[in-house]
């Protein structure tokens, strides 16, 4: 590889790197300002004040949505995790008979825009009373996540050795077993991409939280930064302080996590 | 050896009845959140249901009006221009970040993977605030950055009827480039070293290798993005909700918005599933497109 080629790719890429940085760059910038500068045309205006931090966090029930958003984005990883891996080996290495119609199924669901579902699901959570509920949210975010789950864990479960398998069942090993403690560790990796992707998507959905939580108390995250645009109209630096605390925190927890993600995924995809 | 894998075979079909367990809570999901809600709002679409509740017969005539309403085609026409920009732009942008940093980094190969992704895990809510802001008239900092290196405009970008869509479509592209990047990295990953080397033994370097190798190779992940971007077309919502609400003059409509404000803020629950219907029907029609002209797998590999 001749060295200067190597040195323009670089710099190109640093150069689109930090551009690509701009927006998160900016959102902290604004949060960092007075309402005495908040409207500087600059990325960077000095002076920096922590105040907005410390408005946002005493004055309002931030720490009421973020404790939705967990409550609803874990239970719907959990229920995610289980259910794909049920149905996974249930299609990939119990090899049920119709496994072909429902793999058919779930591959349409993951064709079906939430845009066209959003109508019917509304009136139907509200046939359940779920709407302002948990539930409300942790049902079709499950129902939406498990066809991309099914289909990254089965391309893992394919690969299960079949010998492996077979051995095990003449050893006297039912199916639950098998499932428990043979075939479930071999796909952690898998389980991980899997997990780490439905946190993110559950996390930061909107659409569907729009319509199910209309009353304050239930809100979740996304939702904080619509009940305050008015009230920080002239001090947009505690608006984009509440967008830090909606951002960053779900950025970092990806650093930290990226490597068991991206290794999920490449071996997802050599598998696939 | 047979006899023994025979033998598993036999005893594995045996307890098949309680097997169906293991895949009845996904389809008891899928039926309830799914099938049922897709069979309701396509039966509902015949009626024309009022705000009261009040329901009577409509046949075929919220289909009519939808087809007769100029904001209709503007939305089609908006979800065109999402959908050629884009899947195109992603996908060249973001094989192109693939391979500059799989190929020509090592040490801040992490560094460069995460940095273009964390837009894809950034709260879209976040996203589309933060660039209301860059594109402002005034203080906003696109503007007053171009103004620097000597380009003056004074448009309200979200704000004009002629740029409000296209403003957004730049978020979408810096939104979901990451993606695809990633994607394409996970697609360099299943090819073969073997055949990269013999590519280069035979002297294929720059466009030759990727129009003869990398582009084939990779077409299970052009095949899943084109895909994905489908049906991430069909439903745009958040970006437009909020930073444009279809508007000026619904110059910016797309589906997302356009059901929003008929089944929740006009109660028009008829016409608003007759409009989910043709979306669903767009989707299956794109989807079996590509089915039938570029094969089924959904893979990542070539």
């Amino acid at each position: 590889m001749p060295v200067l080629k190597r040195g323009w790719v670089k710099l190109v890429l640093v150069v689109l790197g930090v551009i690509w940085m701009i927006p998160e760059l900016y959102m902290i910038s604004i949060s960092l300002r007075s309402p005495a500068n908040a409207f500087d045309p600059h990325l960077i205006a000095f002076p920096f004040t922590l105040l907005n931090y410390s408005i946002v966090l005493s004055q309002n029930p931030l720490i009421r949505y973020f404790d939705n958003s967990l409550i609803v984005t874990v239970a719907t990883v959990v229920i995610v995790l289980v259910v794909a891996s049920l149905s996974a080996f249930g299609i990939s290495i119990l090899r049920l008979r119709g496994s072909g119609l429902v793999y058919g199924l779930l591959l349409v669901t993951l064709m079906v825009p939430l845009t066209a579902l959003v109508v019917p699901l509304a009136i139907l959570l509200g046939q359940l009373r779920w709407i302002n509920t948990y539930e409300g949210l942790i049902g079709p975010y499950s129902a939406l996540g498990i066809p991309f789950a099914i289909v990254v864990l089965k391309a893992f479960f394919d690969e299960f050795p079949r010998e492996i398998h077979e051995a095990a069942v003449l050893d006297g090993c039912g199916a639950w077993q098998l499932f428990r403690m043979v075939v479930l560790p071999t796909v952690r990796p898998a389980l991980g991409f899997v997990a780490v992707w439905q946190f993110i998507t559950s996390w930061n959905e909107f659409f569907l939280a729009l319509v199910v939580m209309t009353r304050s108390s239930m809100k979740t995250l996304p939702l904080a930064p619509m009940e305050y645009s008015g009230m920080y109209m002239a001090n947009p630096g505690a608006l984009f302080a509440i967008l830090v605390i909606i951002a960053v925190p779900l950025i970092l927890m990806y650093i930290a996590v990226q490597r068991v993600f991206v290794a999920g995924l490449l071996e997802g995809a050599i598998k696939g | 050896m047979p006899s023994r894998a025979l033998a598993a075979r036999r005893h594995a079909r045996r307890q098949r009845p309680f097997h169906h367990l293991f895949v009845l809570p996904a389809l008891a999901i899928f039926a309830l959140f799914v099938a049922y809600p897709i069979g309701w709002v396509a039966y509902t679409s015949l009626f024309a249901v009022s705000l009261h509740g009040v329901s009577h017969w409509a046949g075929l005539g919220n289909y009519r009006s939808v087809l007769d309403n100029p904001t209709f085609w503007i939305v089609v026409r908006n979800m065109f221009y999402w959908a050629l920009i884009t899947i195109p732009v992603q996908m060249v942008i973001g094989g192109l970040l693939a391979w500059a940093v799989e190929e020509y980094t090592h040490r801040s190969r992490a560094l460069f993977r995460t940095l273009f992704f964390v837009p894809v895990i950034t709260s879209v809510v976040v996203i589309a605030i933060v660039w209301s802001n860059i594109y402002a008239p005034y203080y906003g900092i696109l503007q007053q950055g171009l103004s620097e290196i000597g380009i003056h405009f004074q448009t309200a970008l979200l704000g004009s009827a002629g740029t409000a869509i296209f403003a957004i479509i730049i978020v979408n592209v810096w939104e979901w480039t990451g993606f695809s990047m990633l994607m394409y990295i996970a697609g360099l990953k299943t090819i073969p070293v073997q055949l990269l080397e013999a590519a280069r033994m035979d002297g294929a370097s720059g466009i030759n290798l990727a129009r003869f190798v990398l582009v084939p190779a990779l077409s299970g992940v052009n095949r899943s993005l084109l895909l994905l971007g489908v049906i991430g077309t069909l439903q745009t919502f958040p970006l437009v909700f909020l930073m444009t609400d279809g508007g000026p003059d619904h110059a910016s409509e797309v589906f997302g918005t356009y059901i929003f404000r008929h089944g929740f803020v006009l109660g028009q629950t008829g016409y608003a599933s007759a409009l989910s219907v043709v979306v669903l029907v767009i989707a299956l029609v794109m989807t079996l497109l590509q089915i039938r002209f570029l094969g089924s797998k959904f893979s990542l590999k070539g």
